[in-house]
């Protein structure tokens, strides 16, 4: 009998598939198509200290490949999540992150001081929105910053945490290097890349916020050119993502260093992705004769 | 409740300039109705809107009597169009439980919508449905207008032949902005007292009609400035509204949060996906 499960930073998954934040809500949408427990995690949407309303109307716009988003971290704040979404939530059995972004420093400590309380059982940091002119990417696009959020929420925090990292900086290994140095107990990657589409009859911008987060296959090759330059050079896990849509995308992540894969715009395309990328990833092990997916981890070949 | 069906086109036919009728069959996953047909025959590639009649009461109707079975109208679909990213929703136009067939009126706007009307009968796609909140069931006996602009007009089809045998008065006012762009003008003719408007506002009309009646309610569908006209109209005459609205989507089941519609107030978003697409009109702004 093979093992699914791998563990990520002191919290056991049953499989190495994460639902990636922003993509899933809080699983309920989800949870009336299939058991949502079958998630090695879920990270739930943003969560702010206070409650945001995000980003005007049109908030997505097809790409080649993918999608660009600017919802701009549309929430109910982190009291009514607690109190509203996840007894629901842990009631279902899967294991919750609670994804968290801020606009200072003060209101990312707040809420997680908030959720360190409560049964989620990890804590991303969202130091990489790129979609809301305070929320994040500012924290994420230096060393310094990054380190600096890092290490606050670090003082309040006694959930494991996890940072997530945006792409849309110069050298990501430095920015990885500082959150670990912070203490940070892992690092997911890649956010959306910061990007634009045009309406060119119209000439105007095809998001209202102008600009958006891409995400989907389009930036798959970026993102794992990422996870493999950070995971060789940090101590904590990776936890990889950016076009996951099937077992063996999952299976690259995971080859190129990630201990655990996230997929987010699969959720969106296919309802029924979360069930299908785990069947297809567990088809890949029998396929290759593995039998613990944590074989795969930083597996990759170079000669 | 909602599945993701493997659906195979059964019908397709351009029914106006850059306007095409598709029907689908939907296979694998459990069907709506109690058993199969077993006397299923090859009639499907008939036209869709010639069997209507043909099926009356074979869809149960929303509020009356049975537990809704399958879509109702006013919920729409996700179509999996070829060679394009994401997912195409669609109002849901018709449907026959005895068949599962799902009728849709697509708008050819793009590569997605191309594709889709490029498909071939046999050929099969992934149609997630029904998705989002119906038009409010209405008790009998009422008087019922329904008010469409262009494309509209698909979702009030379905809705009218449910409303057909049990409204006291239905009417229909359909607006196109050209003769090219018409259909569903016979259809409509045969389920409703019908008042078609060709190049003009079919808000006038309506707006004419209510100087000397008064219908119980309003159902729309239409271009967002139609919609919020007759908002207005409605308003100063204090008739319930009901509109049906658009909006680029992601998920389609109200998990993404990208088909935001302003509410009204300070209310914040609604989604479009999932708290509708059917909003009374007091909920939402219209703009």
């Amino acid at each position: 009998m093979k093992n699914m499960s791998v563990e990520l930073c002191g919290v056991k998954l049953k499989s190495p598939l994460i639902a990636a934040s922003g993509t899933f809500g809080f699983g309920r949408e989800y949870d009336e198509f299939y058991n949502i427990s079958a998630w090695g995690a879920i990270s739930v949407k943003g969560l702010t200290d206070e409650p945001r309303v995000g980003n005007p109307p049109p908030r997505i716009a097809e790409t080649a490949s993918g999608i660009l988003n600017s919802v701009g971290l549309q929430n109910p704040g982190v009291d009514a999540f607690i109190r509203d979404e996840l007894p629901r939530l842990v009631a279902t059995g899967v294991t919750v992150i609670a994804n968290v972004a801020g606009s200072t420093v003060e209101s990312y400590t707040e809420a997680a001081r908030k959720l360190s309380d409560s049964p989620v059982a990890m804590i991303e940091l969202n130091i990489s929105c790129p979609n809301v002119r305070q929320g994040g990417a500012q924290f994420g696009a230096s060393p310094e910053e990054a380190a600096r959020v890092t290490s606050a929420v670090r003082g309040v925090c006694s959930r494991p945490l996890m940072v997530k990292l945006s792409p849309n900086v110069t050298d990501i290994t430095a920015i990885a290097r500082a959150v670990q140095d912070a203490g940070a107990d892992a690092v997911s990657l890649i956010n959306t890349v910061a990007g634009m589409a045009i309406d060119a009859r119209a000439r105007r911008p095809a998001l209202a916020n102008i600009t958006g987060g891409l995400s989907g296959p389009a930036i798959k090759p970026v993102a794992l050119r990422m996870v493999w330059q950070t995971a060789k050079c940090l101590r904590i896990p990776v936890a990889g993502m950016g076009g996951v849509m099937t077992g063996t995308d999952a299976a690259e992540f995971m080859i190129a260093g990630a201990t655990a894969v996230m997929a987010g715009t699969a959720n969106i395309t296919d309802v029924m992705a979360g069930p299908r990328i785990l069947r297809e990833l567990e088809e890949f092990l029998d396929e290759n004769g593995i039998e613990d997916v944590n074989e795969l981890t930083g597996s990759l070949i170079l000669n | 409740m909602p599945r993701d069906y493997s659906a195979r086109l059964v019908f397709n036919e351009c029914i106006a300039e850059d306007i095409v009728e598709l029907c689908f069959e939907l296979t694998e996953a459990e069907p709506w109705g109690s058993a199969p047909n077993p006397a299923r025959g090859p009639s499907p590639l008939d036209p869709f809107y010639k069997k209507i009649k043909r099926v009356q009461g074979a869809c149960s109707l929303p509020g009356f009597g049975a537990e809704p079975q399958g879509p109702n109208p006013g919920q729409f679909a996700h179509l999996a169009a070829p060679g394009v990213f994401l997912r195409r929703p669609v109002s849901i136009a018709g449907f026959r439980q005895d068949e599962n067939i799902v009728r849709f009126i697509v708008g050819i706007a793009g590569e997605g919508t191309r594709n889709l009307a490029a498909k071939r009968p046999g050929e099969t796609i992934k149609i997630l449905l029904p998705l989002g909140n119906p038009f409010p069931s209405i008790p009998s006996g009422r008087n019922i207008w329904l008010v469409s602009g262009g494309l509209g007009v698909a979702p009030l089809l379905y809705l009218a032949k449910t409303l057909s045998g049990t409204a006291r008065e239905l009417r229909a006012f359909m607006g196109f902005s050209d003769e090219r762009s018409v259909f569903g003008v016979e259809e409509m003719r045969e389920l409703s007292e019908m008042t078609l408007d060709v190049g003009g506002f079919i808000t006038d009309k309506v707006s004419g009609a209510l100087a000397s009646a008064r219908p119980d309610a309003v159902f729309s569908c239409g271009p967002l400035p139609m919609m919020g006209a007759l908002k207005k109209i409605c308003a100063a005459r204090g008739v319930p509204l009901y509109v049906s609205l658009e909006e680029r989507m992601g998920c389609g089941v109200g998990a993404c949060l990208v088909c935001a519609c302003a509410a009204r107030g300070a209310a914040g978003y609604k989604r479009v996906c999932r708290d509708g697409p059917v909003f009374d009109a007091e909920e939402v702004v219209i703009s």
